[in-house]
């Protein structure tokens, strides 16, 4: 297992920071990809922000009031470890399947 | 690291130290061990790339290197790789001996302009006065469903290139020896990384490299010889023991040089088997297949049962990842490449 950290997100157009208003979700909930993670208010509105993968909250930072600012860790989750890099998956090293079947006659 | 024999920690010998013993490493780790060892032996080797510094490269291969060896030795790069190379011929020119990354194949096109007018040349140009020891490392080939250029097979390309020398390992032992035996050429080597084997484990035996030229006997057969690199030659040591069930005794060459070819170690194996099969994941059209099957033909032409066949990708570009199961030659196409070769009878 590895540690990703999901750092607040620019949420307008120049938005420098957010203020936290609900938690949505708790330290140890596992969570799914597009998952209502926090409800933040900015200088132009208050919003849901969705999770950006799928994997348990290992920390979440900023209680109720407090404000975030823009590139600071908001929530740091722990994913599985098959993930390949910044892209890509790991290939399972499984057992290959094979349909084809060889006529061996060498006339040697 | 179970079946470690008196073995140093892999990620942390004593600096300077030599490793030895035997130890079992991922391919990742592996080359890891011999950009560490390369930095250790030789104070005139750096790392740069993208991301190969604070990161420690995407795939984790240049971990924990610029905090060993310092900022000055492994750094990371703007985002620019004809900037990457163009710096390594200078570092070469300034005696460096530059150990760039390009963080995927498929972006190592922009700097085909330092690779093929600079980097291959050099040497010959200044009548060896500059020698360019360069080992361009490139995480290579397809096989982890990654998006668009994040999965080429650029080894024609390479190999075509006059003055360039190109390697690509197919295990974790390889990785770290023939890494170590490039870095300490004075030529310029493209070392392509089979990147869907990164995780891959094998033992590596730090005292015994083996032969490190030329081709490499991954599996003896008296039949047929299915020939491959990189990521290709563990696949072809699963088709060869789909044959094996058959009651086909395959023998697979892991080619391992793709520039120079071993054409004396390719014919030893196609003299004792009289059948050849190519694979590679590149198109086949002008791939490095034609080149081997030429090989072949020019020296085993009176021996050969049959024409020397050829698995490959398409001619079409590296698709998404959704379909590259059906573009990488897979065990039932290399099943039927081996297929036609046994059925072909002269007129």
């Amino acid at each position: 297992m590895a540690e990703l950290s999901f750092p607040l997100p620019d949420l307008g157009e120049g938005l420098i920071e957010a203020t936290i208003l609900e938690w949505l979700v708790e330290v140890g909930e596992h969570v799914e990809r597009n998952q209502p993670l926090v409800e933040v208010e900015t200088t132009k509105s208050s919003l849901e922000l969705p999770s950006p993968q799928t994997g348990v909250v290992v920390r979440t930072h900023g209680a109720p009031g407090e404000t975030i600012e823009v590139g600071e860790t908001l929530v740091v989750f722990e994913v599985p470890d098959d993930t390949a890099g910044i892209i890509g998956t790991v290939p399972k090293d499984e057992k290959p399947k094979r349909r084809v079947r060889l006529n061996v006659d060498l006339d040697d | 690291m179970s079946n470690a024999v008196a073995a140093p920690p892999a990620h942390a010998p004593e600096s300077g130290a030599a490793r030895t013993g035997r130890t079992s490493l991922s391919m990742n780790q592996a080359i890891n061990a011999a950009l560490h060892d390369a930095l250790a032996a030789d104070p005139r080797a750096v790392v740069l790339g993208e991301d190969v510094g604070v990161l420690g490269g995407v795939f984790r291969v240049t971990d924990g290197l610029q905090a060993e060896f310092g900022a000055d030795r492994v750094f990371d790069t703007p985002l620019a790789e004809s900037g990457i190379l163009g710096m390594s011929v200078g570092l070469a020119m300034a005696g460096y001996h530059p150990i760039p990354e390009v963080q995927f194949d498929g972006f190592v096109y922009p700097a085909i302009n330092q690779l093929v007018t600079q980097i291959a040349r050099m040497n010959f140009r200044t009548r060896g006065a500059l020698p360019m020891p360069i080992t361009l490392r490139m995480p290579s080939f397809g096989g982890i469903q990654s998006p668009e250029l994040h999965s080429e097979s650029l080894e024609w390309l390479f190999a075509h290139v006059a003055g360039l020398k190109v390697v690509s390992p197919s295990s974790p032992h390889q990785a770290y020896h023939l890494l170590r035996h490039a870095a300490s050429r004075p030529d310029p080597v493209v070392y392509m990384e089979p990147k869907s084997r990164y995780w891959q484990k094998g033992e590596v035996d730090f005292d015994e490299p083996g032969n490190l030229e030329g081709v490499d006997v991954a599996r003896e057969g008296r039949h047929l010889t299915l020939v491959a690199w990189g990521a290709m030659v563990t696949r072809c040591l699963q088709a060869a023991e789909a044959a094996a069930e058959d009651g086909l005794d395959v023998e697979v060459l892991d080619l391992r040089w793709l520039s120079p070819i071993d054409a004396d170690g390719l014919a030893a194996s196609i003299a004792k088997t009289r059948r050849a099969v190519v694979v590679h994941e590149a198109p086949k059209t002008a791939g490095l297949g034609a080149e081997v099957a030429q090989l072949i033909t020019e020296r085993c032409f009176g021996t050969l049962k049959a024409p020397v066949e050829r698995v490959t990708g398409f001619d079409v570009p590296f698709p998404s990842g959704s379909l590259e199961n059906e573009y990488i030659p897979n065990i039932d196409r290399i099943l039927y490449g081996i297929q036609r070769v046994l059925e072909y009878r002269r007129g």
